[in-house]
This record gives structure tokens, C-alpha cells and sequence, in this order.
């Protein structure tokens, strides 16, 4: 079976699963009207729609490690995450992790260099529904984002100084601002003498800004590289410093979702997110602009 | 909204530093070296004055050769093999092993000592001398490769000798995880070895406390007496076995005074694409000295005489020692 036909199987499943009744076009006003009644916190826990999701991203991403180079490295690396969601009308919450792997390279003044980059990020993040500016429509969440990454980074050209491995640990606030764009109601439209029917869909599009509160991280020491090899002690955090209060974090990202008859859905989202350690000495600067494509199952039928 | 957000990207960061103007590649690569680098007292080193002779050679419209000389010439000033700037056309390199002369020959070993038939074990090549009395091993470079079969084989094919050879001569070092495979053989108990302490401020004496650097010997060892076999090439993790020898009683260096290179180097590219490197530790002797950077001198000093070819005096010299 070819790699494309495997791919296609697999979408097709994922259209298939779950129980195919027709949902009608459920507005989150009108959820929320259900979450406002008088069933119990279990009960209404229970009505929040909970979903699998995994993804698959394109990352144009670039980064630059004052401690051996000031020049940019940049690279289209690949992305795969899986996270675990609840999205209600009040309350969100969302456990996930990516890796990201690729090469990264500077080419500057005829001189190239390669730096294969491993990453790996596991957040959380809750968010809360907020009295501003709501809507029939419109529904905003403030909340925070938890976020610790790690990168692996092999670069032979910077000799013995190749490997770098760095971890940061961020707590980011965060404000979430979902536009339910659903058509609620069937339309018969005609295009010249084509009559069509456009069914009621259930869609919304969601931009959300997370800013580093607390921005921590775990790197080199002073001149990078550690001796523990010449102290018969060999170490993979050789000399390592951690720093907290310390560089900055911002992230954002635009989801169009759109949900299936079977109460999955599929979500285009456009992510970007930028770091840097502070102080003076050595700083890690790192951008990512990933372009993801996102399968939710739905676990609980709501 | 999104994409406002990623283009206020540039923002966070610092501006774009690719350059390759002369004066600020001159600029960076001097404040790096300067920063970090672990020997300038220790050689005497006025690095000041460096900056001042070597950027008078900078010029607007310098072709990239005559830059690469400037940086390579001024990276030279630091005699040190553990520093390099490397380019797409030339590597700089100090030549630490031409500063003696040459005290080896492989072809002469082999001639009048091991005959063609040594065995090859990893990275060892060896056999037997003096009527089977002596064990000779020859180790060129550490490739990392050294592991407990290899030596184990040598050991035992050697165990029952009056003394082993280890010819770390023209070895300009590798992978020093080898250094301590070796040395586990040879020490009897856990052993100081030497000290280590690394750069860590900007002024050329800020350093971390000296690490104490010890070996704990392994179950199969060579308890006899051994000769290390030196010179001007024994550079890097030679240098260290070498340093590490003078704590063991049973080992004696003889030869030539090693090249040094007992700073561990590091990495870094220059705003023009360069890279280069330069020594960021320091190893101490016993009474936490710096001073074995400017060679590991030999406990019986002796030089190859290229006048006969027929015979390697230093390797005769070691073969009587261990009589």
C-alpha cells in the first residue's frame, strides 16, 4: 500500500467514525443554553465535547544561538502533535504534545551550514469564558498557557560545540476570541439554471494571543560547552544554568474548524510563536510559523 | 490580527548580525577569543596588543584571503593547535608539532622492531619485541573507537611480558573518552589524575574551582612497568594521557615534550559565515599548575638520531628501561 493510499484510508475512516446522526447546526449560544440549566457540574461536565486530536503541520521556522553564532538558521521543518481537548462554551482546556524535525541552515557569503533540530513541546492550557465582549456569535476566553520545549540541535560545522540542547518552560496568559461563522439554517441557492441546496454547517474561526508571564530556561553556561568529558563525568547537561523571570514568549494562532455530521471535525490553523532568553551574555532567539491541518475525534457524542 | 503579530517578529529580536565587513568580523572574533579563551596568562599573552598589530592590517575592500590571514595570523598569536579559523577555502592552524623535530617513523618500527606481521586490534597496532620480553603497542589518534575487547585482547596477549610500550608519539589526540579506557589499565586503585577547571567570566582569570579528574581501574589491567613514548605530536588527548602518567609510579614518559593541548576547545561562527575555534579549559597538574599547556615534558628526554635509519633511539631507549 503506497504512503498516499494509506493517507486516504485513513481520512476516510476518520470521516466514517463516530455516530453519523444529523446535528443540527448547534450554536454555542444555544449550548450554552443547555450548560445553563439545571443539571449538575457532573452532568453538565459531561455535555462538554471532548475530542483526540492529531495534526500534522509545515514549519517555517528560523532560529539563532548568540552562544556559537550570530547569524539566523532557517528551516521548513515537519510537525506532528497530539493533544487531548475539551472545548466548552465556558471552559477549554487542552493537554498536547508536538515534535517538530528538520534541518535548519545559514548559507551566507558562500558559507553553509546545517543544523539538524529535533524539538519537542508538551502544554496545557485552560481558558475561561469572560463577560467581554460576548455575543450571539462571539465568544471570548482569557485563561493561561503552560508550555516546556526542548531542542536538540546537531550543527558539525560548529565543531565542539556541535550538540546544543535547550529547554524552556514558559507560563504565558492568554485570550482566545472564537467567531461561530455556522449557517444555521438550510439555503436553496441557484446559479443560472443549477438549483443547489447549502446545508446548515457548523464552523467557527478562533484567534487566540498568549503572552509570556513567566519565561524560564535551562542552557549552556558561560562559554557553552562544559568540561565534564575531560572529568571522566560525562554529562548531557554539562555547566547548564537555569534562569527564570528571564527572555520573552509570545504566541498566536488563526483555527478555521469545521465540524462533521459525525461530531468530528477537521481545523486549518495558522500558528506563530516567538522566544528568546534574556540577559546579556548568549542569547537564544527562536520564531516559528507553522502552516497545520488538524483531525478531531469527538470521544463523548456531544 | 495574526500576521501583524509575526511581523512585529523582528521586533523581539535583536537586528540581523551577517556581515562581511572586515573590521566587525575582526571585531567579533577578537571579543570572543578575549571573553572566553583559557590560556593568555598562562602563555603571556597581550592581547591587546594583538588587537592593535592585527587590525592595522584591516582595510575597507580586503579580499577574503587577506582577511582570512589577518584572522587566521591573529588566532595564530595563541600557539595553541586547539585554535582554528576554518573557511570554505583555507584553515588556520598554529603547528605546534613543528616547533621540535620529527622523532617518528612508522616504516622504521615495523623494519627493525615489529615486522609486518603486528597484529591490529581497533585502533592498536602491536606485537611483540626483544626475543617476546616486551609488549609494544602503537596508538596514533584517539578515534573513540578504544573498547573493552581491544584491550582486553592486547592485555592478556602481553601479560605475561617485562613491560608494555604504548607509542602515543604524532598521536594529535580525538576522542579523550579513549583516555580514560586506557588509563582504567594501568591504575591499581582510584586515582587522581589532574585537575580541570573552566572559563567562566569575562576576565581572563575568572575560572570555575579545579575539578578533581579521577580514574577507577578496570578488572583486567597491566600491573608492569610501562613506557609512554612522546614528542612535539603527542597533541590533545595524548597530552592528557600524558599528564595523567605523571601520577602513576609505574609509567615512565620518554621522548620529546608533548604539544599541550590541554584545553578543551569549543565552536563558534563568525557574522561573516566562518567558523573557528579556540580553548576554553584548562587541565592542572597535581599541585594545580597550568603549565603542562607548553608541552608534558618526558621523564627521560631523548630525540630520534635520523642519522641511522635502521634505529628508533627512543623506542631502544624505552626497550632498556624496561630491562
Amino acid at each position: 500500500m503506497t504512503q498516499t493510499k494509506f493517507i486516504l484510508l485513513c481520512f476516510l475512516a476518520f470521516l466514517l467514525i463516530g455516530k453519523t446522526t444529523i446535528v443540527h447546526a448547534q450554536t454555542d449560544n444555544s449550548r450554552s443554553k443547555i450548560e445553563e440549566s439545571s443539571l449538575s457540574k457532573k452532568e453538565l461536565r459531561k455535555q462538554i465535547p471532548k475530542y483526540y486530536a492529531i495534526a500534522l503541520g509545515v514549519n517555517s521556522s528560523k532560529f539563532r544561538d548568540f552562544a556559537t553564532s550570530p547569524l539566523f538558521y532557517n528551516g521548513s521543518v515537519r510537525q506532528i502533535s497530539l493533544s487531548r481537548l475539551k472545548i466548552g462554551v465556558k471552559r477549554e482546556a487542552e493537554l498536547g504534545v508536538s515534535y517538530d524535525f528538520g534541518s535548519y541552515f545559514t548559507n551566507f557569503n558562500e558559507s553553509t551550514a546545517t543544523s539538524e533540530v529535533k524539538r519537542i513541546e508538551i502544554n496545557y492550557s485552560q481558558l475561561y469564558r469572560v463577560g467581554l465582549f460576548n455575543s450571539e456569535s462571539i465568544n471570548t476566553k482569557v485563561g493561561f498557557l503552560l508550555s516546556g520545549n526542548g531542542n536538540l540541535r546537531i550543527n558539525s560545522a560548529l565543531q565542539n560545540n556541535a550538540a546544543g540542547v535547550d529547554i524552556f518552560a514558559n507560563l504565558l496568559g492568554s485570550i482566545k476570541i472564537t467567531k461561530d461563522i455556522s449557517r444555521k439554517v438550510a439555503k436553496d441557492k441557484k446559479f443560472l439554471f443549477w438549483r443547489y441546496k447549502l446545508n446548515e454547517k457548523k464552523r467557527n474561526l478562533a484567534f487566540r494571543l498568549n503572552v509570556g508571564l513567566v519565561n524560564s530556561s535551562y542552557r549552556n553556561g558561560y562559554v557553552y560547552a562544559g568540561q565534564s568529558s575531560v572529568l571522566n563525568d560525562t554529562k548531557l547537561f554539562d555547566d547548564y544554568e537555569f534562569k527564570i523571570f528571564s527572555g520573552f514568549r509570545a504566541s498566536s494562532s488563526l483555527d478555521y474548524t469545521r465540524y462533521l455530521k459525525n461530531k468530528n471535525a477537521v481545523r486549518f490553523s495558522y500558528v506563530w510563536d516567538a522566544y528568546s532568553t534574556g540577559g546579556d551574555l548568549d542569547k537564544f532567539e527562536m520564531a516559528h510559523h507553522i502552516l497545520k491541518f488538524t483531525l478531531l475525534f469527538n470521544t463523548n457524542n456531544q | 490580527m495574526v500576521f501583524a503579530f509575526a511581523s512585529c517578529e523582528k521586533a523581539f529580536f535583536e537586528e540581523e548580525l551577517s556581515a562581511t565587513d572586515p573590521f566587525e568580523n575582526f571585531e567579533y572574533l577578537w571579543k570572543e577569543c578575549d571573553e572566553k579563551y583559557s590560556y593568555f596568562e598562562v602563555k603571556n599573552i597581550d592581547w591587546n596588543a594583538v588587537k592593535e598589530e592585527y587590525s592595522a592590517k584591516l582595510y575597507e575592500g580586503m579580499s577574503e584571503d587577506s582577511l582570512f590571514n589577518v584572522l587566521g595570523g591573529m588566532l595564530t598569536e595563541l600557539r595553541d593547535d586547539h585554535t582554528n579559523l576554518v573557511s570554505n577555502f583555507n584553515i588556520s592552524s598554529f603547528g605546534v608539532k613543528y616547533l621540535g623535530q620529527d622523532n617518528f617513523d612508522w616504516r622504521i618500527v615495523v623494519d627493525n622492531y615489529i615486522t609486518k606481521d603486528y597484529y591490529s586490534s581497533g585502533p592498536f597496532s602491536h606485537n611483540f619485541l626483544d626475543n617476546g620480553e616486551i609488549g609494544y603497542v602503537r596508538f596514533p589518534a584517539f578515534t573513540g573507537t578504544v573498547d573493552d575487547t581491544n584491550l582486553d585482547f592486547i592485555l592478556n596477549r602481553y601479560k605475561d611480558t617485562k613491560g608494555l610500550i604504548i607509542d602515543l608519539r604524532e598521536n594529535d589526540g580525538g576522542a579523550v573518552t579513549d583516555v580514560f579506557n586506557i588509563l582504567s589499565r594501568l591504575v591499581e586503585t582510584e586515582t587522581l589524575v589532574y585537575y580541570s577547571r573552566i572559563k567562566n567570566g569575562l576576565a581572563h582569570d575568572d575560572f570555575s574551582e579545579a575539578a578533581p579528574v579521577n580514574v577507577t581501574p578496570y578488572s583486567l589491567r597491566y600491573t608492569k612497568k610501562i613506557a609512554v613514548l612522546i614528542d612535539r605530536g603527542t597533541y590533545s588527548a595524548g597530552s592528557f594521557i600524558s599528564l595523567a602518567t605523571k601520577a602513576l609510579p609505574n609509567v615512565v614518559l620518554i621522548g620529546d615534550t608533548t604539544g599541550g593541548g590541554l584545553g578543551l576547545p569549543n565552536g563558534g561562527q563568525l557574522p561573516n559565515g566562518w567558523t573557528y575555534r579556540f580553548s576554553i579549559t584548562q587541565a592542572l597538574t597535581l599541585d594545580k599548575s597550568p603549565d603542562y599547556e607548553n608541552g608534558v615534558p618526558p621523564d627521560i628526554p631523548m630525540l630520534f638520531d635520523w642519522s641511522d635509519l635502521t634505529k628508533d633511539e627512543i623506542l631502544e631507549r624505552a626497550i632498556a628501561e624496561l630491562q
